[in-house]
């Protein structure tokens, strides 16, 4: 028997188009793609980010917006072709850098939801990203 | 444009800028004549960067607007010295001369406004780089949006930008204010100042008093590279300083604007302690030039260096652009630092080289700077851990091998 699990469903802003679903990985910080992240691995580097040293890989990547070096919008879509960037993204607010990363590399982005993200998202949450209709569905377990 | 009659490089351009205009409700788009170039060097190109800049310039697509290039991956002269992996090289190579084939300046500087770039007041311009960009937008008074490569890219192939953000001036409104009472000395103050304030004001444009009328474009230069490291600031006012500090004070005014962010002497304090992340006293590198050196902070190293020697366990790197390297020559201010055993870092840094790499092989722990921006991102991109302080102090640490 199919176990179906509560879904929460969040309209926001659509900032890149396409589906994708994945656990997700939340943090408070801003992020810079270009040294911040490790794009080979797909982990944080930042010194002293909450996500320090954690992967994003393949992941549902939960954070306010982008920040620092302009040189994200490259890392971001090296990280997308490599397989080692976030497989979709929601944000408070998509900064330039980040959407024009994320445009490139396919990336399925929402922001602006209707609830804050943060008191909604929690790591490990099966999160599915809509930026076709603008959507954020979250399953907890 | 979008039909592709001009060529499938036009086509590709405007659609990244259809498709970011689009995100950001833009009303239109504007021409733009000046485009600074980011992801100029391989290191943040990346593989998927540099096979899309090259398959452009495989088009044989022509800038249609003045373009100057960030630092590169290699010092074109001087990169076997410093010890960057041959692969860099020719990667790099064949990157800028696809930058070139355009119509780029090679100039790889992330201070173009020292080396000719220029933009006047209230000039519509694309610019990567986020130093750079704080600094046309709060110096300058020109106008850009925080462009990464791909949308600087297709502004420069189209000479077009959506009007969006930054160049309209209800989103140069100040939203914050921030107090400044402690006493800034140094070039290193204004970066610790640029750091707090970065860390605390979520990205709003913030409107400075208390700094005093000296301050030099070197200390506007390190205020503005720092606030864009630890935030994402890309415009700032600065009451009887920046052009449009009194128009952003009229406002201030009418909206009674009301968050105040205090930087007093006990925040100067944590922000030099925060942005020191070891407190290891010995000291592999030191490096001065984050953002790139102008020729009077190049003159104020040799007068330190002088009859000086740097310590055979120290690297001193000192990062400019090609073009102040020369007025340096001339000066007499290079065979100084050189003789003293400081080695120059043209056309690159730190941050946008593979210093990782170099750091991994000669086994380098530990870097001095004046830089807040380079102490901010040193850890993560380098692998190197920052003790933070003035020139003095960093070229003293160059001279014993020691933190003091």
């Amino acid at each position: 028997m199919e176990v179906v699990l509560p879904e929460i469903v969040l309209r926001g802003h659509r900032v890149v188009k396409g589906k994708a679903e994945a656990e997700a990985i939340v943090t408070r910080d801003s992020i810079s793609f270009m040294g911040g992240v490790d794009p080979t691995t797909g982990t944080i580097t930042e010194s002293g980010s909450e996500l320090e040293g954690e992967k994003i890989s393949g992941k549902i990547l939960v954070f306010p917006g982008g920040k620092g070096s302009t040189g994200g919008s490259y890392m971001l879509y090296d990280m997308a072709k490599r397989g080692t960037g976030p497989r979709g993204i929601v944000n408070v607010r998509t900064d330039s850098i980040v959407a024009m990363g994320a445009v490139m590399g396919n990336i399925p982005t929402v922001d602006q939801l209707e609830k804050n993200p943060f008191e909604v998202i929690r790591t490990g949450d099966y999160v599915i990203v809509d930026g076709d209709s603008g959507t954020v569905r979250i399953r907890k377990d | 444009m979008l039909r592709g009659k001009m060529g499938p490089a036009v086509q590709k351009s405007i659609e990244i800028l259809f498709t970011l205009g689009e995100i950001y409700n833009a009303q239109g788009m504007i021409p733009v004549d000046n485009v600074h170039m980011p992801g100029s060097s391989v290191v943040v190109a990346g593989d998927a960067g540099t096979e899309f800049v090259e398959e452009m310039a495989d088009t044989k697509v022509a800038f249609k607007t003045r373009t100057t290039l960030n630092p590169a991956a290699i010092d074109f002269v001087r990169w076997k010295e410093i010890g960057i992996p041959d692969a860099y090289v020719e990667k790099q190579k064949k990157l800028s001369q696809a930058y070139q084939s355009m119509g780029a300046i090679l100039s790889h500087t992330c201070t173009p406004y020292l080396a000719g770039n220029l933009p006047r007041i209230g000039e519509h311009v694309s610019w990567g780089e986020s130093s750079a960009i704080s600094f046309v937008n709060s110096v300058l008074g020109a106008r850009t949006n925080r462009e990464g490569g791909p949308s600087a890219l297709a502004s420069a192939i189209t000479g077009r930008t959506p009007l969006y953000g930054l160049h309209l001036d209800e989103n140069r409104k100040p939203r914050l204010l921030v107090k400044v009472s402690a006493r800034l000395s140094s070039i290193t103050d204004y970066g610790a100042l640029g750091y707090y304030v970065g860390g605390v004001c979520k990205g709003e444009n913030p409107l400075f008093t208390g700094i005093p009328a000296v301050a030099s474009i070197d200390d506007l230069k390190m205020l503005g590279a720092a606030l864009a490291s630890s935030g994402s600031v890309a415009l700032y006012h600065i009451r009887d300083i920046t052009p449009e500090a009194k128009w952003a004070e009229e406002v201030s005014a009418k909206e009674k604007l009301k968050e105040v962010v205090e930087f007093g002497d006990a925040e100067l304090k944590k922000a030099y302690e925060d942005l020191s992340k070891t407190q290891t006293d010995e000291i592999d590198v030191v490096c001065i030039g984050c953002p790139h050196n102008s020729i009077y902070e190049i003159g104020h190293i040799a007068s330190l260096l002088k009859s000086r020697e740097v310590s055979s366990n120290v690297r001193l790197w000192v990062c400019t652009s090609h073009s102040v390297k020369s007025d340096s020559d001339r000066m007499g201010y290079t065979r100084i630092i050189e003789q003293a055993g400081g080695i120059f870092m043209c056309d690159t840094c730190p941050v946008l080289s593979p210093v990782k790499e170099i750091a991994k092989r000669d086994s380098l722990k530990t870097i001095a700077t004046n830089s807040a921006k380079l102490a901010h991102y040193a850890p993560g991109q380098c692998n190197l851990h920052p003790r933070y302080g003035t020139l003095e102090n960093c070229i003293s640490a160059a001279v014993f091998g020691r933190w003091k």
